[in-house]
């Protein structure tokens, strides 16, 4: 109520229009247009249901260019990534889709790299240097992925073209994953190889999830078929399964470590989101899956040309300003 | 009752000047046993940041008492407003490019600088009063009082300190924290002032404190400090205080709730 004393009747001088819409962010410490960012949410929502990736690694430039600092950007985003992998991966539980043994593999090296990820974006701000490591890693990633992409779909638009079949590469039998120790039986995926490489890819994405505020599907999907050589059917649920409780730690010790979690922006993003993905998976099966991916891929593109951009291009103002952290 | 309690005292304040100037018809200068004084009250003496917080603005009022002053034309006296938020530490970056993108290299901390500043006047603060004054009353953006801490400073030359320096004045001008107005302070009448203080959205909380000061000839001959507090209110600043005070639960709560949007929105939307 304080907030509303009069004002004495005097003309204000710089009258601020306040919109209904407006809200503040506790944690990002700013207020934003509520309508703007259950729009982002939406139009990601929309592009992850009808392109079915978590879409993470668009949600967190947006909020890093919409001026949210990037680390609460990423700790929210993988709170709210939380929420869109449970909706995700009960779907997929429900058709058997989900090895939990290879997912519990995958999930303790990924609480590793959890805590090691959340540890170094710890001494990244203290140093002042987390904003330009989370930009160079988006840089780095979002390139590698989207020319990966871009290749693959124009490969599969020429070969559909040409009349072709679109060939589904099968996995051959042995490589050199088969010759680690730790052997491991997973049933579900019919496959007895090294508990390390599961290991070692969970601990990776953990890490990015971490640092990025993705779930990190785009790297442990191909990893899962190409080195694991899973079956394709259970790649997804599983990856999805990892990414509920690697999410959840990440946003728990962002919270613990950082106090970065902004749950009102989360929640935003979260209405917004399944929202966008309930349109986004009907528009995606009247739309051809090539030319779909060969357009996200653009996106991709676009979004890391334009961090590389803020990057290079020599900034209005050299300095900046911001609380001192603990440590040094 | 805040209301109530504003315009009684407007009221009082009002009656007292226009008493004051009925008594002294031909005798506009009072003996110097009765000094000028002033009085001075905020709109608002709490401000609380809520979900529909966009910035507020705050109003500095008061009086002249015992003025000599005969025309209504102003002129004798300035009247110099300072509101000054909680101290803290504040790290400045440079950025220089270093293989082809531009990176943090050098950094300078600086205590003691105050969260907000501003600094109204009705007139250029260095007409005012002497350097000498305004150090002493620590008006205006020389006299901040931020001092640069750690290891780092002997190693920056001083025109380097006030590159930082400048940079920090600059970016919080820019951000609507460091705020100098020399047409701020504003005269109704012969006696009665008024000031109208910007509070950005993105406002430091804490204890404020607002320093009027009355001035004739460079002298300080009154001042008024009345104290505003910003905080956070309603549900913001629960969730703040949870995030700070309780980071663990927080995260677990956090987590909760992302659980269960998930499957309320698969139980929402199975069709099948």
């Amino acid at each position: 109520m304080s907030s509303r004393h009069p004002r004495l009747g005097l003309p204000a001088r710089n009258n601020k229009r306040r919109s209904m819409f407006e809200i503040y962010l506790p944690i990002a410490e700013l207020s934003v247009n509520l309508l703007v960012i259950l729009g982002m949410g939406g139009a990601v929502g929309f592009l992850s249901g009808m392109f079915g990736v978590g879409g993470g690694f668009l949600m967190t430039p947006l909020l890093i260019f919409s001026g949210i600092p990037p680390a609460v950007a990423v700790a929210t985003e993988a709170n709210q990534i939380v929420a869109s992998s449970v909706s995700g991966s009960l779907a997929q539980w429900r058709r058997g889709n989900v090895d939990i043994k290879m997912g519990t593999v995958l999930l303790i090296g990924g609480i590793v790299g959890a805590v090691l990820g959340v540890q170094l974006v710890k001494v990244l701000r203290q140093v002042g240097q987390v904003d330009l490591i989370i930009s160079l890693s988006y840089v780095t990633f979002l390139g590698i992925i989207g020319v990966l992409m871009l290749i693959e779909s124009v490969r599969a638009i020429r070969r559909v073209r040409a009349g072709g079949p679109v060939s589904t590469r099968r996995p051959g039998q042995h490589n050199w994953i088969h010759g680690l120790p730790l052997k491991m039986r997973f049933k579900h995926s019919k496959l007895y190889i090294s508990a390390l490489p599961p290991l070692f890819i969970g601990a990776f994405v953990g890490l990015l999830a971490a640092i990025m505020g993705v779930g990190g599907g785009f790297i442990m999907v191909p990893a899962m078929i190409y080195l694991l050589r899973m079956p394709t059917n259970v790649v997804v649920g599983t990856s999805l399964f990892q990414i509920i409780f690697v999410t959840s730690a990440v946003t728990i010790l962002h919270s613990a470590t950082n106090q970065t979690v902004d749950v009102i922006l989360a929640l935003v993003l979260m209405i917004g989101g399944v929202i966008g993905a309930q349109f986004g998976a009907r528009a995606g099966q009247y739309l051809k899956g090539e030319q779909l991916r060969a357009l996200l891929a653009l996106m991709v593109l676009g979004v890391c040309l334009r961090l590389l951009f803020d990057l290079v291009i020599q900034p209005d103002e050299l300095f900046s300003i911001g609380p001192a952290l603990g440590g040094h | 009752m805040a209301l109530r309690g504003i315009l009684t005292l407007m009221a009082v304040l009002v009656l007292y000047s226009v008493s004051a100037f009925a008594q002294t018809p031909d005798n506009p200068i009072r003996p110097l046993k009765f000094p000028e004084q002033i009085e001075s009250d905020l709109s608002s003496r709490r401000i609380a940041i809520e979900s529909n917080f966009t910035g507020e603005q705050i109003v500095i009022f008061g009086t002249i008492e015992n003025s000599k002053q005969t025309d209504f034309e102003p002129g004798l006296y300035d009247v110099v407003v300072a509101v000054r938020g909680p101290r803290e530490t504040i790290v400045a970056r440079r950025k220089t490019k270093v293989a082809g993108i531009w990176i943090n290299t050098n950094s300078l901390k600086f205590g003691n600088a105050p969260g907000y500043y501003a600094l109204l006047s009705r007139r250029e603060l260095k007409d005012v009063a002497s350097n000498t004054i305004l150090t002493a009353y620590r008006l205006g953006f020389d006299n901040l009082g931020f001092r640069p801490i750690g290891k780092n400073v002997a190693a920056l030359a001083a025109d380097g300190l006030k590159d930082f320096k400048d940079a920090v004045i600059r970016i919080k001008q820019r951000e609507g924290l460091y705020i100098y107005d020399p047409q701020g302070v504003v005269f109704v009448g012969r006696n009665l002032f008024r000031a109208t203080i910007n509070i950005p959205a993105n406002v430091p909380v804490g204890r404020y404190a607002t320093d009027v000061y009355l001035l004739r000839n460079g002298e300080v001959l009154s001042h008024r400090r009345s104290d505003l507090r910003i905080s956070k209110a309603g549900f913001e600043r629960f969730v703040y205080a949870a995030a700070f005070d309780y980071p663990l639960l927080y995260g677990i709560i956090a987590v909760i709730v992302a659980i269960s949007a998930g499957l309320l929105a698969s139980a929402m939307t199975r069709r099948d």
